[in-house]
């Protein structure tokens, strides 16, 4: 069924593609569906990985890889993510837990996850995702890995996390039976390199006011490329998103055509259909401009020290370590793309987006940047308040544009 | 001329009419049921009825709440939380902290003053502590809710209620009438939950509440025991307007006479 649905995809972006009807945002979809098609075909060797794996050094050991999360989104972006909700409560999994892990275990045991060759677990972002690894690792009786991430990133942190992804190849080669080939790898670091390069330019770009990015351009783009690097089509999706972007920006075409209010969404974008970003550019010219997760904070990777630079690279992520550095890279988000205020969707069942949510409103309370905590499952629509939401977004929007009447921002 | 507001909540629908010096000149309450279509209907029909003024003399018409996106012929929906606070301001100046409590919803804003939000927070999904949390309770207890809020009168505090799950709260509300627990002393323990609830609300908004001007709308400001104990709660005199469920609506007729007069 899966492969069925990504060969479909990707027919029809091509068939598309092949009519010159091509945007930034349909390159990045089939690149998308390339990889699921990788993921489902049963062809070649999957690995299920946490979100911090270093998934360029394992696409330069030939291994098509993918954080466990990618399933529960895309299961909520077709709207068929319900009886996997449904499926893994029957198992006895708490409604309390992230839905995102909750759709894996659905998926699970409904066999809609395809059979990893073995599977490597991070201890950061989340502890929750590690324990869906275990859970796969358990279910299909494959080997996992544990890579331990520190919460900081002093210089002796980087160096255990690189010893660790040092020794992650070697954990591959025995699965695979291919140990590393330095020259494949350099390869791939340079593509790592100018994918790097590129979306930088990407999201300075995205920065402009107003901004070329369309509502749903840039959503999910950060954490899903990160599953693009090193790797051919990842380049080319960044060099259509910086093509696009620079030819808006020249030609003065905004991806909102009367932006008044601009947004930075802190966490994960909601994951299915609904109608509430919609309403926010129709009623208030409001567009998220911002996303935490959209955000590069590391240096080039040295090919000569490639472990050094991806353990660096796995620490720069807000998400990683203590709530302050998060709150340093909001700031300076909220600060370059020149945002109104900040919504925090709160992840309902996720530590990361309920725990710190306290911290991170004060400290952009205090830099002048209003923010909104909404209580929303990002990926369950049975638990979608439309009403609620709506009022909470609404008043925000009303606060947001009199200050901004006022001259208060 | 006059303008008129609609504030479609869960439980009541309320109408408002003012002047075009922002005078008010009526108002109505009926409840929302189960087809607030109708309920709208009523409500506008009522408050015309009530001033002797006929439709085609109403100039703008403002809606709120949560059905405001169903209110025909307005100039534009509004939330409720900006239409309190505007609301407020005519009926107590100068408010710097307003609690609403409605049917479905509870709320703090932090105002500047003059009528404006700085800064709301708002309950999550959770409706405890919210009008139709007093309802379920009331039946539980076997008294109309319009008694709850003296009830308490007179009680010592000594019975606490430990879940805010409108449920679990009914069923323990039944529990301790079973093991035979004073009704004042049970009534007591709810308004203490519910101004406990509404406390974090307020200080999400205000750190230090101490020392502002704090009023109170919203139908559950008639239960004199949650204003008592909500006063206690946060150590000040909470300000009541004289009809604190209309504070919504009234706000939503002042918006739409400001919007209509700057066209």
């Amino acid at each position: 069924m899966m492969l069925e649905y990504f060969n479909n995809l990707i027919s029809g972006i091509e068939a598309k593609q092949h009519l010159g009807k091509s945007s930034a945002r349909s390159r990045f979809a089939l690149e998308l569906a390339r990889l699921g098609r990788g993921l489902y075909s049963g062809d070649g060797t999957v690995a299920w990985c946490g979100i911090l794996a270093p998934f360029d050094l394992l696409h330069a050991m030939g291994v098509t890889s993918c954080f466990v999360e990618f399933v529960g989104a895309m299961l909520a972006s077709t709207g068929t993510v319900g009886p996997m909700m449904e499926q893994s409560e029957q198992l006895g999994y708490s409604t309390d837990g992230c839905s995102y892990h909750r759709a894996v275990y659905g998926a699970m045991a409904q066999g809609l996850m395809p059979e990893p060759d073995f599977l490597i677990g991070t201890s950061a972002v989340c502890s929750a995702g590690l324990a869906s690894i275990e859970n796969l690792a358990c279910h299909y009786g494959k080997e996992m890995l544990t890579i331990h991430v520190p919460i900081d990133d002093s210089p002796a942190a980087v160096a255990h996390l690189a010893d660790q992804f040092r020794e992650m190849t070697h954990f591959v080669a025995r699965q695979t039976g291919r140990p590393l080939d330095p020259v494949r790898l350099r390869e791939v670091i340079g593509r790592t390199n100018r994918m790097r390069e590129l979306t930088l330019e990407v999201y300075r770009l995205a920065r402009q006011v107003p901004t070329p990015a369309r509502r749903r351009d840039l959503v999910n783009f950060g954490i899903v490329s990160a599953l693009f690097l090193g790797s051919p089509g990842g380049v080319e999706v960044v060099e259509a998103y910086c093509n696009e972007f620079a030819e808006k920006v020249a030609g003065e075409k905004p991806g909102l055509a009367d932006e008044r209010l601009r947004l930075l969404w802190v966490q994960n974008r909601i994951q299915f259909a609904n109608p509430l970003e919609k309403l926010l550019e129709q009623e208030y010219g409001a567009a998220v401009v911002a996303d935490e997760l959209n955000d590069i904070n590391w240096d080039p990777i040295d090919p000569e020290d490639p472990f050094t630079g991806m353990a660096s690279r796995a620490l720069s992520v807000s998400f990683c370590g203590p709530a302050e550095h998060r709150l340093q890279v909001l700031l300076r988000l909220a600060r370059d793309y020149r945002v109104d205020g900040a919504i925090n969707p709160c992840h309902w069942g996720c530590r990361q987006g309920t725990g710190a949510r306290g911290l991170l409103e004060r400290g952009l309370r205090e830099a002048g940047v209003p923010t909104l905590n909404l209580e929303v499952d990002c990926v369950d629509p049975r638990s979608f308040s439309e009403g609620q939401l709506k009022t909470r977004l609404e008043a925000f929007m009303e606060t947001l544009s009199r200050r901004k009447s006022s001259g208060l921002n | 001329m006059a303008f008129m507001g609609v504030d479609v909540g869960s439980l009541s629908c309320d109408a408002v009419l003012v002047d075009d010096t922002g005078k008010l000149m009526g108002w109505t309450v009926v409840p929302t049921g189960a087809r607030n279509i109708e309920s709208i209907k009523r409500a506008r029909s009522e408050v015309l009825g009530r001033t002797g003024l006929l439709e085609s003399e109403v100039e703008a018409l403002i809606a709120t709440g949560y059905g405001r996106d169903r209110v025909e012929g307005r100039l534009a929906a509004v939330t409720e939380i900006t239409c309190h606070a505007r609301g407020i301001q005519a009926l107590l100046p100068g408010t710097e902290l307003l609690v609403d409590i409605g049917g479905q919803d509870s709320k703090s804003m932090r105002l500047d003053g003059k009528g404006n939000v700085m800064e709301f927070a708002m309950n999550d999904k959770c409706a405890a502590g919210t009008g139709r949390f007093l309802e379920a309770m009331a039946r539980a207890l076997e008294v109309d809710v319009g008694e709850l809020g003296d009830l308490d009168r007179g009680a010592g505090g000594n019975v606490t209620l430990s879940s805010m799950c409108t449920v679990f709260a009914e069923s323990e509300v039944v529990s301790l009438i079973a093991a035979g627990a004073e009704v004042p002393e049970i009534v007591r323990g709810l308004h203490r939950a519910i101004a406990n609830r509404t406390v974090a609300l307020v200080k999400r908004v205000a750190p230090a509440s101490s020392g502002l001007k704090i009023a109170m709308s919203g139908g559950v400001a008639r239960n004199p025991g949650v204003v008592r104990a909500l006063g206690e709660a946060l150590d000040c005199n909470l300000s009541i307007p004289a009809e604190p469920d209309i504070v919504g609506a009234l706000g939503a007729a002042l918006i739409a006479m400001e919007r209509a007069q700057r066209q």
